[in-house]
């Protein structure tokens, strides 16, 4: 078992994330705010501005001509694209360190949150909870960021998580849990806690393996659930902990899922994931 | 004159080429590794002719475009075990070799833990490769699947073995 309190003090080596992404997250998904409400909050950091106004002129959205404000950004690509690319960039930083222990390659886990976001997003859109597409995208593309600190202690202790996994039927966050004294779930929990994440996101950090049966319930977490399943079976950023976690049949009842849907829902990701992995050189 | 330190005769410089997921890739260059990383569900599937040094990997993710009902699946033949295996075949067969000869070696068709038969994509993969490849007479010389590591699988086009990395669990080479 590892000291909780040398886990917890660890957060602090993770660059936080600036508190105007998540304030354009609310306001994004308020029906009473405007567009001008959005760009004016985004106008008031300037080096959120100027990063945005750099990827928007970049080829890869080929526009005809020049973006020189954040409005004019927001006329031309849609606020959607908008707030997905601050969500992106202001996450960015701490995912494309390599965290040791999982056995990840360079920018692996990054790569991992940016598509199993854009899989919850289309869920969110197929399955009567567009108006949450921002919450649901930004929740996954932060589930996992306990395992930017966790990561060196499952490195020190992998051989015991290794024994629990293969032998005695654990799943990878049972055996963190066990072997750590906590798992990556919880201490992206408390990451979400120190950072004054809203209560919504961080209950999705906390269950998006769906450790507490409860959460079945909740539709944000299942599709978050579901994305990052998906992600793990098409092989995207997995590691060391692959597919070791636990199937629920019962998350894909309950949004009327068959094994057909996730079959399309597979496909379609494939469809869109050289176009994901183009916006990814961009941040 | 001869610089000090130029080798007599250059060693071919080896090559490491990346199957990605939903692609095929087809070798005739005896430097060259072909290579699928990270492979969860999906199944990568080398095939080596030892006569002719040729071979090749596909890297697949689900068993049947049928299921799909889209009509843009015809874009991705490589995605699929029904598509996939067949144009890999067709694609050796250009190149004139003896497809009974083939050593074929498969890896991958993991599945979430309990993941129920139903929604085991792994399993159906399995199912669907030795289906169309015992249809095609075709013997698998070695095959590492199912359970819930991700793996690698790459062929060495030089002599024809097949290397399988199993996270957590070293290396095999057939």
């Amino acid at each position: 078992m590892t000291n909780i309190e040398d886990i917890i003090s660890a957060i602090d080596t993770l660059k936080p994330i600036p508190p105007v992404a998540t304030q354009i997250m609310v306001l994004a998904e308020d029906e009473d705010s405007s567009m001008s409400d959005i760009s004016d909050l985004i106008a008031y950091d300037l080096s959120l501005t100027a990063s945005l106004l750099k990827i928007c002129n970049s080829a890869y959205f080929g526009l005809s001509r020049k973006v020189e404000s954040v409005r004019d950004a927001i006329t031309l690509l849609g606020l959607d694209q908008i707030v997905e690319l601050i969500l992106l960039n202001s996450t960015a930083e701490n995912f494309k360190d390599e965290p040791d222990g999982y056995g990840l390659g360079e920018g692996e886990l990054w790569h991992h949150a940016v598509l199993s976001a854009h899989v919850a997003k289309m869920l969110a859109e197929n399955n009567g909870l567009a108006d949450k597409k921002h919450f649901i995208f930004t929740a996954a593309l932060l589930k996992d960021i306990g395992k930017l600190i966790m990561g060196r202690f499952v490195a020190f202790s992998y051989e015991k998580i290794h024994i629990l996994v293969n032998s005695k039927g654990y799943s990878f966050n049972e055996a963190e849990k066990e072997v750590i004294g906590m798992n990556h779930e919880e201490l992206g929990a408390l990451v979400g806690e120190k950072w004054r994440f809203g209560k919504k996101l961080i209950y999705v950090i906390r269950n998006h393996h769906m450790s507490d049966e409860a959460a079945r319930d909740d539709a944000g977490t299942a599709l978050v659930y579901l994305a990052d399943i998906i992600c793990m079976m098409m092989g995207f950023g997995t590691g060391m902990d692959g597919l070791a976690y636990r199937f629920y049949s019962d998350v894909l009842d309950r949004m009327n899922l068959t094994e057909q849907d996730l079959q399309k829902v597979i496909y379609d990701t494939g469809e869109r994931r050289q176009k994901i992995q183009n916006l990814l050189n961009l941040v | 004159m001869r610089m000090q330190n130029t080798p007599l005769s250059a060693e071919p410089v080896s090559v490491i080429t990346v199957v990605n997921f939903s692609e095929l890739k087809i070798s005739t260059n005896p430097s060259e590794t072909l290579v699928a990383f990270s492979i969860g569900s999906g199944i990568a599937v080398s095939m080596y002719c030892a006569i002719t040094r040729v071979g090749g990997l596909l890297n697949f993710v689900l068993p049947d475009s049928s299921k799909i009902g889209s009509e843009r699946v015809s874009r991705f033949p490589y995605m699929f075990a029904d598509t996939g295996i067949p144009a890999f075949l067709e694609a050796l067969n250009d190149i004139d070799l003896k497809i009974e000869k083939l050593k074929v070696v498969i890896a991958g068709g993991a599945h979430i833990l309990d993941q129920t038969s139903d929604f085991n994509i792994g399993l159906q993969n399995y199912r669907a490769i030795t289906s169309i490849l015992s249809r095609e007479n075709l013997i698998i010389h070695h095959e590492d699947i199912g359970g819930s590591s991700k793996r690698t699988l790459g062929l060495d086009i030089g002599n024809g073995c097949s290397i399988i990395q199993t996270a957590g669990q070293g290396e095999v080479k057939v």
